[in-house]
């Protein structure tokens, strides 16, 4: 019979032989635990365990059907835009908790407004937008705007028309906004690149170059703060371009980087366009970045994952995926994973390092075009 | 052009064409597309029977999938509820349209 004290020594080592794997076990999972987070019809946001897909919360909206979401720069809070009510709410990013939440919308005043963006402080969210007035004997329609919400009034504090050669750009008030870390320039991403004083909102430069298109693509771009917005530098943007040469109007894509601070835009070439591309995912920690690229229409769609080295700037891996007719490209926040989502209630699961489809994730009720964001 | 009268019926015809394009009135295809106001109204699309080739391979599979995005963004206003205006509520008990569809409200013009 084992005295007391070795007894207790005995156990005290097999404990610890057993619980160090549990230990290295939950640290493995911890590691690659996140939470994607996206809106979903008709009026809440889930939150999405991404190690099984469970859904672990359901967020109901009392501004109504989210079309929007987008983290700040230090990943803090949460922005979320709705379309029933032109209604803006502020979650807290590690507690999913409601901080602010109210509508613009009056019985004669309305706005239709997607994505926006917040300056540093967090008081202000600018937005492209356009107002509609019910008036006694008339509506109005105002022209598009630039406005700025002040987030404690809970109000558009300061509305400035778009200069008309900019409202002709498509992208109306859909078009996707960036700020700079110093709240300075405001960044409107058109089919030119419009820099914007914040100050007087004011363009003051305008980039030719064309955001990468895909007529298929769900309508989430850099406003709706899913894209170019996982790397480490909130400094820098990231993202697929498109242009052409002035002569014989030849197109090519390839990676765009803009220094938001200095207003600064680099852009390298990689290849001409023979089939479309959507938007660019990014790795943590900067070194990869993933697209989707498609031929054909509608029967004859086939549809590739394009895997880039963001060092060398060189497309390395390319494999053909089964396709929606319409989609959504998403990463997990590891950058282990890559998403295929949208129009449907499911996601399915992609192992990035292979680009082979590992399962689907079915939540039980149909996404909408608000995008996704992945937690840490 | 200011210099050139036209002299008959069809130079007539192309002259109040051509005047006719500077008035305040344009297709809602035609460059420079107008802003669309408030509501689903005035959008114009062909419903989801076919595709853009006139086939149906190109449509979401099943067409539900479709549903919901094309009820928020007035996309296909003739088969679909006004989100906007009249019809907020449509979706309210159906979250996953492919599912349970049958749970969609039903909406008197």
């Amino acid at each position: 019979m084992l005295s007391r004290s070795r007894l207790l020594k005995s156990l005290r080592s097999y404990t610890a032989l057993i619980a160090a794997p549990l230990v290295l076990a939950a640290s493995l999972t911890v590691a690659h635990a996140g939470t994607l987070m996206l809106g979903t019809y008709p009026d809440k946001l889930f939150t999405v365990d991404d190690t099984d897909g469970a859904v672990k919360d359901k967020i109901k909206l009392e501004a109504g059907l989210p079309i929007s979401l987008r983290l700040d720069d230090n990943r803090k809070k949460i922005y979320v835009t709705t379309i029933s009510t032109s209604g803006v709410v502020v979650l807290d990013a590690a507690t999913h908790k409601i901080l602010n939440e109210f509508s613009l919308n009056t019985p004669t005043e309305k706005y239709r407004f997607q994505g926006g963006v917040p300056d540093p402080t967090g008081r202000y969210f600018y937005v492209v937008m356009q107002r509609f007035d019910k008036l006694n004997d008339r509506y109005t329609v105002s022209k598009i705007q630039y406005g700025v919400i002040d987030l404690v009034q809970k109000k558009i504090v300061r509305a400035v028309d778009l200069d008309p050669a900019d409202d002709a750009l498509p992208g109306g008030y859909r078009a996707s906004l960036m700020m700079a870390p110093d709240g300075k320039t405001l960044y409107m991403f058109k089919n030119k690149i419009l820099v914007i004083d914040v100050a007087s909102l004011k363009v003051v430069d305008r980039i030719d170059l064309e955001r990468a298109d895909a007529a298929s693509y769900e309508d989430v771009q850099l406003g709706g703060g899913v894209e170019g917005l996982q790397l480490a530098n909130p400094n820098e943007l990231v993202s697929l371009f498109t242009a052409s040469d002035p002569f014989v109007h030849n197109k090519i894509f390839g990676l765009g980087r803009f220094d938001l601070t200095a207003r600064k835009f680099t852009f390298t070439p990689i290849g001409p366009i023979t089939n479309k591309i959507s938007g660019l995912e990014v790795t943590p920690d900067g070194k990869y970045a993933y697209t989707t690229a498609f031929n054909g229409e509608t029967g004859n769609k086939r549809c590739e994952f394009w895997k880039f080295d963001l060092a060398s700037l060189k497309l390395t891996d390319k494999e053909e995926f089964k396709c929606r007719s319409r989609y959504t490209l998403g990463m997990s926040a590891d950058g282990a994973k890559i998403y295929i989502y949208g129009a449907s209630y499911d996601i399915e699961v992609y192992d990035a390092a292979t680009l082979k489809y590992e399962k689907t994730w079915d939540l039980g009720a149909d996404a909408t075009m608000a995008g996704m964001i992945a937690l840490r | 052009m200011k210099h050139l009268k036209p002299l008959n019926a069809k130079a007539r015809r192309i002259d109040a064409d051509m005047a006719a394009q500077e008035e305040d009135v344009v297709a809602l295809q035609q460059a420079p597309r107008p802003h669309v106001p408030m509501g689903c109204s005035l959008v114009f699309s062909p419903g989801w029977e076919v595709d853009a080739s006139g086939g149906t391979a190109g449509l979401c599979q099943p067409v539900e999938r479709d549903i919901y995005d094309c009820y928020v963004t007035c996309f296909w206003p003739v088969q679909m509820a006004d989100h906007v205006n009249y019809s907020a509520d449509w979706a309210s008990n159906c979250a996953a349209a492919t599912k349970d569809w049958r749970s969609l409200d039903i909406v008197f013009p």
